[in-house]
Parts: structure tokens; sequence; C-alpha cells
């Protein structure tokens, strides 16, 4: 039986007097796979600095394993939890891509981090040597991406991670983080991406103004239209077209999806 | 309609850099038109859009040959990464939207009811008082958004404009652009999203390595939406069904 890896109890969040979070109650099992959507403004972000102890909460507990997040500084929390931030540019800052990639394995003392096998999962390794500032946005966001990975952490928290990517790189992400699930690690990935949402994560918790609006395994809430029409959201597209087709399961993977369409019999286009 | 920009075999190539970020691309762009101009990342589509509008190589430097014309008066580019484009100045968001009409001298009452417009275009009338710097990645999105529209530019140039927006946000954003269109402006959009593209798009052009690969009719040129790739992967023969209903429709008994 895995146990808690992330706990967050009664938390609470203001940027002077707006409040950001208004109580927030979390659990993350050890190796879930959890996306967290909302509305923009609803304090997703907030949220997640709070596990890294990049804010600190007005009221209420964040936990990580046996940590307390409120005796740890952001430095010590990276040792356990590799944040993704929503803005790359905000995390880039050596000479090169391979550089900054090798950093926070550098200085933990960790010869041993896989610099080159993230680079080659994250298809970074053709431009491992150039500056990151020399690549399109897109690419310093798998580079930011790939810099937490290498820690080898035992939560990651994505913030947006395929926000601006094209179809290849969204896949390359999808495919780290399934490599990740399998490991074990926990996973909790800020989207508003709900195809890739259904790649990723097997549990959507829903964030508006400061609470938690929902909380639901996801292969049901996306294909729950009407509570999905009232969060001001539509199925992915792969959901659309399981209920559309009627498809058995509520397949929300792509591939799963291609897979219960694999018996259709095509009608052909007059040419 | 008013052609506002015409190129003409246009490469452009950054400083230092050994090859084109995009090779001779001819286009014309007229009050009206929403070109949607997709591509893998890097291949030019961002740079496109600052060529189009004259930023580059005017701002960021670099060579420009073949032929441009552009006979906007007022160019206006949302960048990708928004909070780079906020002045730093400016104590409310409505403060920082009214920036750009107000730094062109003109009257107040103007200055703000322009300000207004593009915030109720954007629904972001709700953050007017609120701190620019404080605001979520969304939040900010639209803002900078609203700011650019305050000047009522004559060609507006949106590299993907809903990277960080909710999917609510990302539509709403998406469907004021006809009628920003039809109201005399020339828009041209970089985007990976081929969903929401194909819905407002009157012309799209698809570009790889920085040579136009497709252009023209929007369902022509974006092919490659989540349901035309399940579709093919799941043996449908082309043309591929680019939505639901088109889908459905290709569904034997």
């Amino acid at each position: 039986m895995s146990g808690c890896e992330v706990r967050v109890t009664g938390a609470r969040y203001a940027y002077g007097a707006e409040e950001a979070l208004r109580g927030i109650d979390l659990d993350l099992a050890a190796g879930e796979q959890v996306a967290l959507i909302g509305p923009n403004g609803a304090g997703k972000t907030t949220l997640t600095r709070l596990l890294v102890a990049l804010r600190r909460p007005s009221a209420g507990r964040v936990t990580v394993g046996d940590w307390e997040v409120a005796g740890k500084r952001p430095d010590e929390m990276a040792r356990r939890v590799g944040y993704a931030f929503q803005h790359a540019d905000h995390q880039l800052f050596a000479r090169s891509i391979e550089r900054d990639v090798a950093f926070g394995p550098r200085c933990l003392g960790r010869a041993a981090a896989p610099v080159g096998e993230v680079l080659d999962e994250l298809g970074l390794r053709p431009v491992a040597g150039l500056h990151p500032y020399d690549v399109p946005a897109p690419v310093r966001k798998l580079v930011a991406l790939a810099s937490v990975l290498v820690m080898e952490p035992r939560v990651l928290v994505l913030d947006e991670p395929t926000a601006g990517l094209d179809r290849a790189q969204r896949e390359r992400v999808v495919a780290a983080l399934r490599r990740r699930a399998a490991e074990g690690v926990t996973v909790l990935t800020v989207s508003h991406d709900l195809g890739f949402v259904a790649e990723v994560a097997d549990r959507v918790v829903v964030m508006r103004e400061g609470r938690i609006a929902a909380d639901r395994p996801a292969r049901e809430l996306l294909y729950d239209r009407e509570a999905l029409a009232a969060l001001g959201l539509r199925p992915p597209a792969t959901a659309e077209v399981g209920i559309a087709l009627g498809l058995r399961g509520s397949p929300v993977r792509t591939s799963e999806v291609v897979q219960a369409m694999s018996g259709i019999r095509w009608k052909q286009m007059p040419e | 309609m008013t052609r506002l920009v015409t190129l003409e075999g246009a490469t452009f190539t950054y400083p230092g850099a050994d090859r084109p970020a995009i090779a001779g691309v001819s286009l014309e762009l007229a009050a009206g038109d929403v070109l949607v101009v997709t591509g893998n990342a890097g291949a030019g589509a961002s740079t496109l859009l600052l060529v189009a509008t004259g930023f580059a190589p005017r701002v960021v430097g670099g060579t420009l040959t073949g032929t441009r014309r552009i006979d906007a008066r007022r160019c206006g580019v949302v960048f990708a990464r928004p909070w780079t484009q906020l002045t730093g100045l400016c104590p409310t968001v409505r403060d920082e939207i009214a920036f750009g009409p107000a730094s062109q001298g003109l009257p107040a009452e103007t200055v703000l009811g322009a300000a207004e417009r593009a915030m109720a275009l954007l629904r972001i009338a709700h953050l007017a008082r609120r701190e620019p710097t404080q605001l979520s990645g969304g939040e900010l999105q639209r803002v900078v958004v609203a700011a650019v529209l305050a000047v009522e530019p004559e060609v507006l140039a949106l590299d993907d404009p809903a990277a960080e927006l909710d999917p609510e946000a990302a539509d709403a954003l998406y469907d004021v652009l006809p009628a920003i269109a039809a109201a005399g402006t020339a828009i041209i959009v970089a985007t990976p999203d081929l969903e929401r593209a194909a819905r407002v798009a009157t012309r799209a052009l698809a570009l790889a390595a920085g040579r136009v690969v497709a252009v023209g009719a929007p369902a022509d040129v974006l092919s490659g939406t989540e349901v035309a790739a399940m579709a093919r992967a799941a043996g449908c023969p082309p043309p591929y069904p680019l939505d639901v209903p088109a889908l459905l429709r290709r569904v034997g008994q």
C-alpha cells in the first residue's frame, strides 16, 4: 500500500488583499499521476509553489513525505520535489543547454546523474551545446523540464509543461512522464491542455477561485460533458470521439481510442 | 480590401545565424484577413510575424532580402512571452492598457475609451484595478493582448496568444478575432492550436524549416487536427476528417 507523498491541509495564501488560496486540502498518494486544472487565476500555480517552499502559506500545513515544508528552504526541497516553472526562462541561466541540465546534479554532487539520457529523452542532444536563449521558446521549455527530470526527484511538479509545444515535443513529454509514472514518481501537473491531461493523468483536481471545485478520476471527469461545461471546459478530442462513437471503456488516451476505433468500416469519400 | 502587407521572396536571417529563419516567403495580408501560420517549433512562424510587421530586422537586427511593403500605419505584435511586454511603469491593468494610446498623445477620453473597449473585448474588466505583476500567466496574456488592441493596429500579429489561457479564455480570445478583422484589421496568428485556428482562419499557411510548405484554405492546410490524426491511425482513408461531425459522417453502418 503506497502512502501519502504530499499532504496539504487547510492552506491559505493571499497576494496583498487578493486571496489566492482559500483553504486547500489535498493528498497525493505515492506514485499518483494527478492533473491540476482550472481557470486562469484559480490559484493553481500558487498552490504548486507551496510544495517547494517558494511561497509560504499564511495558514495551514504542507508536508512532502516526512518533511514539513515550513521548516525547509527551496534548495532543500529541490532534493525531493522537482519543480518546472510555467515560464522556462525563469529557471535557465547557464552558457549551454547541457550545462544548464547538469547544473542541479553538479550542485548536489551527483556525478552519476543521467544528463545524457534525459537530453536524449527530450530530443535535446542536437542542441545540447547551444546557449538556451539561442533556441526557440518551446525548446527552452523542454530544457527546463530536462533540468528537473535529471535530478530524479520523488515528486514532480510541472506548471504548464506543454504550453506552446508542437505535437512531437508534446509526445516526448508524455513519454517522459509515463516513464516516471512507471518508476513510481508522484506527478502533479498543472495544465489547460485536457488532451495532454488525458494522456498522463489518472486523477484530475479542479481549482476555482482558490478552492478545490472537483477531484475525480480522469476517465470519469473527461467523459462528463455536463460537469466539464459547468467548469467552462469541453472534453478532450479523444473523449469527444469516444462519446460520439459510443466507444466502450471510456478510452481517454489517443492509443486507446485508436485501438477502440480499429474495427470501424470507413466510408470512402467520392472523388 | 486594402492590402496592408506584401512579402515577395522574403528571406530573413538573425544576427550571427548561419541559415535563414524564413526563406523565400511570399505573402499578402489585407484588412479582414485572419491568416493562421503553423509549423513545428523552429519552423519560422514567430519570425514571419516579426518580418510581416516590420519588427525584423528593425528591432531584432539581422538581414532581410526580397521585397517587403507595409502599408499599415500601426502594427501591433503580441509576443509569445507576455511578461516581457509589460511596461513596468503602470500600477494597474487599466493604466497598462491605456499606456499605448496615451503615449500617442491622444485626449484622455479617447485613451480611456480605447482601454475600456479593449478590456471588454478580452473580458478582463474585472482585472482593471489589479497590479499587472501580480496576475496569473493567463490573465497577463489577456492584458497584453488588450494593450496591443488599445492602440488599434491595422496589422495585428499574435504569437501563440492562447498558450497560457484556460480553454474558456482561449475560446473567447479566438472568438473575437473575426470581429476585429472585420473592423478593418489584418490579423496574423502563429499557433500550434489547429482546432481553434481552423475555427477563425480565413487562410492558413504552413511552414517547415523556414519555407512555405502549404498555403490556402484552412481546411486544406490545417489537416493535422487530433481527430484527423486518430482517424488516420485507425485506418480511415484520406481525406481525413478534421472534427467529430466529419468523423461521424465517415463511419459506415
